[in-house]
C-alpha cells in the first residue's frame, strides 16, 4: 500500500466521507466533518498511520490535503512513490 | 472559572433553610424530609417566587436538569447540590446534559456551576450494589477517557495517573471516598476529554432504555458494560495505552482487573445488536471523536469477537 492509500484511507475513516470523494484537492470547508473535533481526530489518526505528532500549531494550520502532505514530506515520508 | 465551595453535612444542617426548597430523588426523599426538616417538592415544577435557595439531593440527571433550570429561568436562587450517588460529576461540572426526545443535549457554562456542594455519606445507604459498581464504572470511565485523551496536557494526565493509582485502591462498592474520586475524574475530564464509551453511552442509552425498560439502562451502566471492550480496543489497536501506564507508572494488571469487574457480559451481550445497528452515529459522536485511538468504521468486528 502507498502513502497515498494509507492517507486516502486515513481521510474517509475520519471524516466519514465516501472513498470517491477523495481527491488531492479535497479542502476542510468541502467536508462537513472536518471541524475542530475532526482536527484532533485527523491528528491522532496521522501518529498512528505515519508514526509523525502533528503538532497542535501544524494542526490548526492544516486546510486542506495537500497540507497534510505537505507537512508529512518535510519530515521525510514520500508521497511520490 | 470558580469552583463551588465543597461543605460537610453539619454546614447544610445548621443553616438557615425556611426559604429553601429542596428537589430529591425518591431513594433518599425520608432522609432529606427528616434530617432537614424540609418537605421536598416535585422536581421541575414547584419553587416558589419566594424561595432563594434550592437543595438538590440526588443523581446526575437530576442535578444537571437542577443547574440548567437555576441558569436558564431562576438565576437568582442559591443551588446547593448534594449527590445521592457518585460517577457523573455532574456536582462540580460546567456541564449540562439534558436528554430531549432521545437526544443528549450538551451545554457548558459557568452559569450551570452550582453555589455549593454537599458531600452526605449516609444518603449512599440508599444505593444497591448494583448501582454502586455501575458508579464506579462512570468514574472510572472518565479517569480513563481522559488519561488516553489526544486533548490532555502533560500536567493533566499526570494529575490522571496519580487519581487512578487512588482509584485502584477504592473498592467497587459504596464508600463515601468514591465522592471525592469521582469529582476529581470529572474535573480532570474536562480539561482533556472523554472518548468512545462516552460515545456509546451517549447514543445507545434511549434506544436501550425504550427496549429494555426493566433492565435500567443508564448512563453508568452502559459505562460499565463497555470500559472494558472499549479500552482492549484501545490496547490492541495502538501502542498508546501501553506507553502511556509504562510512562506514568500504572499497573496494566491492576487495571486489568478493575476493568473485568465492572464488565457484564450479560449486560455486553444484550446491547451489542444495538452497537451494531447504531455504530455509524457513535463514530459520529463527538465524544467517540476525541478518543485516545482513532475509532474506525472496521472496528465494529472487534465487538462481535468479544462475545465471540
Amino acid at each position: 500500500m502507498t502513502n497515498i492509500e494509507r492517507l486516502k484511507d486515513l481521510v474517509v475513516e475520519v471524516f466519514l466521507i465516501d472513498p470517491s470523494d477523495f481527491h488531492l484537492g479535497l479542502m476542510r470547508d468541502q467536508v462537513d466533518t472536518w471541524d475542530s473535533l475532526g482536527v484532533v481526530s485527523l491528528a491522532v489518526g496521522v501518529q498512528e498511520t505515519f508514526g509523525y505528532h502533528l503538532t497542535q500549531e501544524e494542526a490548526l494550520r492544516i486546510q486542506g490535503i495537500t497540507d497534510v502532505i505537505r507537512i508529512l514530506e518535510s519530515r521525510g515520508i514520500a508521497f511520490n512513490e | 472559572m470558580s469552583r463551588p465551595e465543597v461543605r460537610e453535612i453539619a454546614w447544610l444542617k445548621e443553616a438557615s433553610l425556611s426559604t429553601a426548597v429542596v428537589w430529591a430523588t425518591p431513594s433518599v426523599l425520608g432522609r432529606i424530609t427528616k434530617e432537614l426538616g424540609i418537605a421536598p417538592v416535585s422536581p421541575l415544577c414547584e419553587v416558589p417566587e419566594s424561595a432563594d435557595t434550592l437543595i438538590v439531593a440526588g443523581g446526575g440527571e437530576l442535578m444537571d436538569q437542577a443547574k440548567h433550570f437555576r441558569a436558564r429561568l431562576r438565576p437568582d436562587l442559591r443551588l446547593i447540590l448534594a449527590p445521592s450517588i457518585w460517577g457523573s460529576g455532574a456536582e462540580i461540572s460546567p456541564i449540562v446534559v439534558l436528554n430531549a426526545n432521545g437526544v443528549k443535549e450538551i451545554s457548558i457554562g459557568e452559569e450551570f456551576l452550582p453555589d455549593a456542594v454537599v458531600y452526605w455519606p449516609e444518603l449512599l445507604e440508599t444505593v444497591s450494589k448494583v448501582r454502586a459498581r455501575h458508579a464506579c464504572g462512570d468514574a472510572w470511565s472518565h479517569a480513563l477517557e481522559a488519561f488516553l485523551s489526544p486533548l490532555g496536557c502533560e500536567r493533566v494526565k499526570n494529575e490522571l495517573a496519580g487519581l487512578i493509582a487512588e482509584m485502584t485502591q477504592l473498592p467497587l462498592r459504596a464508600d463515601p471516598r468514591w465522592f471525592g474520586a469521582s469529582s476529581r475524574a470529572c474535573r480532570l475530564q474536562a480539561k482533556s476529554s472523554v472518548g468512545l464509551v462516552h460515545g456509546i453511552a451517549h447514543v445507545l442509552e434511549y434506544p436501550l432504555r425504550v427496549r429494555y425498560p426493566e433492565q435500567d439502562w443508564g448512563h453508568a451502566k452502559l459505562c460499565s458494560v463497555f470500559l472494558l471492550p472499549v479500552m482492549e480496543l484501545n490496547r490492541e489497536s495502538s501502542a498508546k495505552w501501553a506507553d502511556l501506564t509504562r510512562q506514568y507508572g500504572l499497573s496494566e494488571e491492576v487495571l486489568w482487573g478493575v476493568l473485568q469487574q465492572l464488565f457484564e457480559p450479560a449486560g455486553y451481550a444484550q446491547a451489542l445488536p444495538m452497537l451494531k445497528e447504531n455504530w455509524t452515529k457513535i463514530l459520529r459522536n463527538p465524544c467517540t471523536r476525541t478518543n485516545g485511538v482513532l475509532i474506525r468504521q472496521k472496528h465494529i468486528e472487534f465487538f462481535e469477537r468479544v462475545v465471540a
